[in-house]
């Protein structure tokens, strides 16, 4: 059981990494962003390429692979999201879903469709009470725990974080300041997507990379956005966390249900929840 | 201009309702010169898909409401037709029925959950349930739909002579069929009905403040599209005799979405004809793109990244679809020809 909640909490962690970015961009700007799938598997792809390259340390490939994804994920504020911004909802959903479709082709086009191997860089397990703790995913969790005291004291501290903040409340109110909200939203998406890279390179060695995977975690992660309420970011790491053990639970028993419980547990929180008004 | 543009389109669904006669011989026409210069089931498969297109077109093109879950009720309608032939008699008629009927029960159940939220919310609830529905076809009743492997059924002949096998009867079935799918929309989209759902589409709120429930309505219009989606996916069943989980994947709901908008949202014959080029750049890219490969010497990127490219096109220059911007350029001419007449 200990061994299921360290799963749940594992799983939990990377859903928080990866879907800060989905939750920030929806609070601010409104937009439902698919390309976020695209950064998070062309960074992992980056991260594959790279590992060789600098004699296969693992930390460093991944501060390179989140380094090398910021330009691509300017790329694609500068030229997509921003040009979206107080579009209708369905044509932001339709034009960022068409550049995941473009990126998981490129990958496919670049790295092939067969599933590629990350090896485990702890490969250490603790014994604890008798069961088999892999080190490597406490990291995971631990590093989840970090970014979320970090962003707590971004968003609280930093000039950036509050600026952000104040325009998640009231866009309007901030413009009439003289601030430009744009360039705040693009520092915001830009962090954002080199947090969905980290999450995407810590879950690589446990989960398999494929160029499908983008669009996986994103179903999973609009269920932890629309359960913690878009734009809110406590509640987007209580409902990954929730939701992340949703997964491992379900799992243990019926591993192929795992996906459809979550979806479960957000049409009932749904259902629970009040009607949304016009 | 906006309201000029809508005045015009509101009053073009009602004056060409006597028109509908000839529409329909128009767009049977249409069809068979197609089903001329392609193949004959291709053809039939264009048409039904175009049926889905149509139901979807009720539900985003009309009422506004994006949906990412359009193929469960599609994958609903198959998997009830084709289970209804197997499992229990072999009248492709009746099995049409209960694919209809499923699809409308589940819309009618999920229904009241869906029309709770909007916008953002109902896109991605919608996809959660499709999800949910491919989950259960896929593992939880992988006994009675044989998982990935595919169900396949066979029907008799629909009232002792058309044999849904052979390619001329099937393609003659499905046309009458996706014309009478298309004559309910038309009376459906120029009735009093149709107006208040386009209403709710330009403000719901307004419509609420008129004595509407439009809860009731939004609710009502969920389960008509999903029910002719129903209907398409029967009648894919029934032609196909094979239903596999590709039927109720959602991967499918990015390609009706794309139809529509490539045809022009809310417009009928935009559906009709997105369908169509969908179908054909979908059906002639895989034959297209190994062909080109020969002449340059590196992997081509697949289709994937040219309906991204064209999603993006569509999204950015094109927002009224090809009927849309068919349509603008003819009233700019017409236009001009009357103010020069002046």
């Amino acid at each position: 059981m200990l061994q299921t909640i360290v799963y749940g909490f594992t799983i939990g962690a990377i859903l928080y990494l990866f879907s800060i970015g989905l939750s920030i961009t929806f609070g601010t700007m409104h937009i439902i962003n698919f390309a976020h799938g695209m950064v998070y598997a062309l960074g992992v792809y980056l991260f594959i390429t790279i590992i060789p390259l600098l004699a296969g340390s693992f930390t460093l490939s991944m501060a390179a692979s989140i380094v090398a994804m910021i330009p691509v994920a300017y790329v694609v504020e500068r030229y997509v999201i921003r040009r979206l911004y107080g579009e209708g909802l369905d044509y932001s959903i339709i034009a960022t879903y068409a550049v995941l479709l473009i990126g998981t082709d490129v990958i496919k086009m670049v790295w092939g469709a067969v599933p590629q191997p990350v090896v485990d860089p702890v490969g250490v397990s603790i014994s604890f009470a008798e069961i088999d703790l892999p080190v490597y995913r406490i990291v995971i969790v631990l590093s989840a725990f970090a970014v979320f005291v970090g962003l707590r004291v971004f968003f609280t501290k930093s000039v950036i974080g509050r600026v952000v903040v104040a325009a998640l409340e009231d866009p309007e109110g901030v413009r009439c300041l003289g601030l430009d909200v744009n360039r705040y939203f693009s520092i915001v998406f830009v962090l954002g997507s080199s947090l969905a890279v980290l999450g995407g390179v810590l879950y690589a060695p446990i989960s398999t990379v494929e160029p499908y995977m983008g669009f996986h975690i994103l179903l999973v992660a609009f269920a932890v956005v629309i359960v913690g309420g878009m734009g809110n970011l406590t509640g987007t790491f209580i409902a990954a966390m929730a939701l992340g053990m949703v997964m491992a639970i379900t799992g243990r028993y019926w591993s192929q249900a795992s996906h459809a419980m979550v979806f479960v547990v957000m049409a009932i929180v749904l259902v629970l929840r009040p009607i949304e008004e016009t | 201009m906006k309201t000029l543009a809508d005045k015009s389109t509101l009053n073009s669904g009602v004056t060409s309702r006597s028109m509908v006669p000839l529409e329909l011989a128009v767009i049977a026409v249409g069809f068979v010169l197609v089903a001329i210069f392609m193949r004959v089931h291709w053809t039939t498969n264009f048409m039904i898909f175009c049926m889905l297109v149509l139901s979807y077109d009720l539900l985003y093109g009309y009422m506004g409401h994006l949906s990412f879950g359009h193929m469960l009720y599609f994958g609903a309608g198959a998997y009830a037709a084709g289970l209804w032939l197997v499992r229990i008699n072999m009248s492709c008629l009746q099995a049409i029925l209960a694919g209809v009927l499923c699809s409308a029960l589940i819309a009618a159940v999920l229904g009241c959950i869906v029309v709770r939220t909007r916008g953002a919310t109902f896109a991605l609830i919608n996809m959660a349930f499709n999800e949910i529905g491919y989950f259960v076809v896929y593992s939880a009743l992988r006994d009675y739909t044989h998982g990935e492997d595919g169900l396949s059924c066979a029907g008799a002949p629909v009232l002792g002579m058309i044999d849904p096998y052979d390619e001329y009867h099937a393609f003659g079935f499905v046309l009458v069929l996706l014309l009478a799918v298309f004559w309910f929309m038309r009376r459906l989209t120029s009735s009093p009905y149709g107006i208040l759902i386009r209403s709710i589409k330009e403000n719901e709120k307004r419509v609420s403040f008129l004595g509407y429930n439009t809860s009731a309505f939004r609710w009502l219009t969920f389960v008509i599209a999903s029910s002719l989606a129903g209907l398409a996916g029967a009648v894919f069943a029934v032609v196909q005799g094979f239903v596999s989980p590709m039927a109720i994947s959602s991967f499918g709901n990015v390609e009706i979405i794309f139809a529509v908008l490539i045809g022009g949202a809310g417009n009928l014959y935009g559906a009709l004809i997105g369908g169509v080029i969908f179908m054909v750049i979908k059906n002639f890219l895989p034959v297209i793109i190994p062909g080109a490969q020969k002449l340059v010497d590196f992997t081509l990127p697949q289709w994937e990244l040219w309906l991204g490219i064209v999603l993006l096109i569509i999204v950015f220059a094109l927002r009224e679809g090809v009927v849309g911007f068919c349509a603008a350029k003819l009233s700019a001419i017409r236009a001009g020809r009357t103010s020069e007449g002046i």
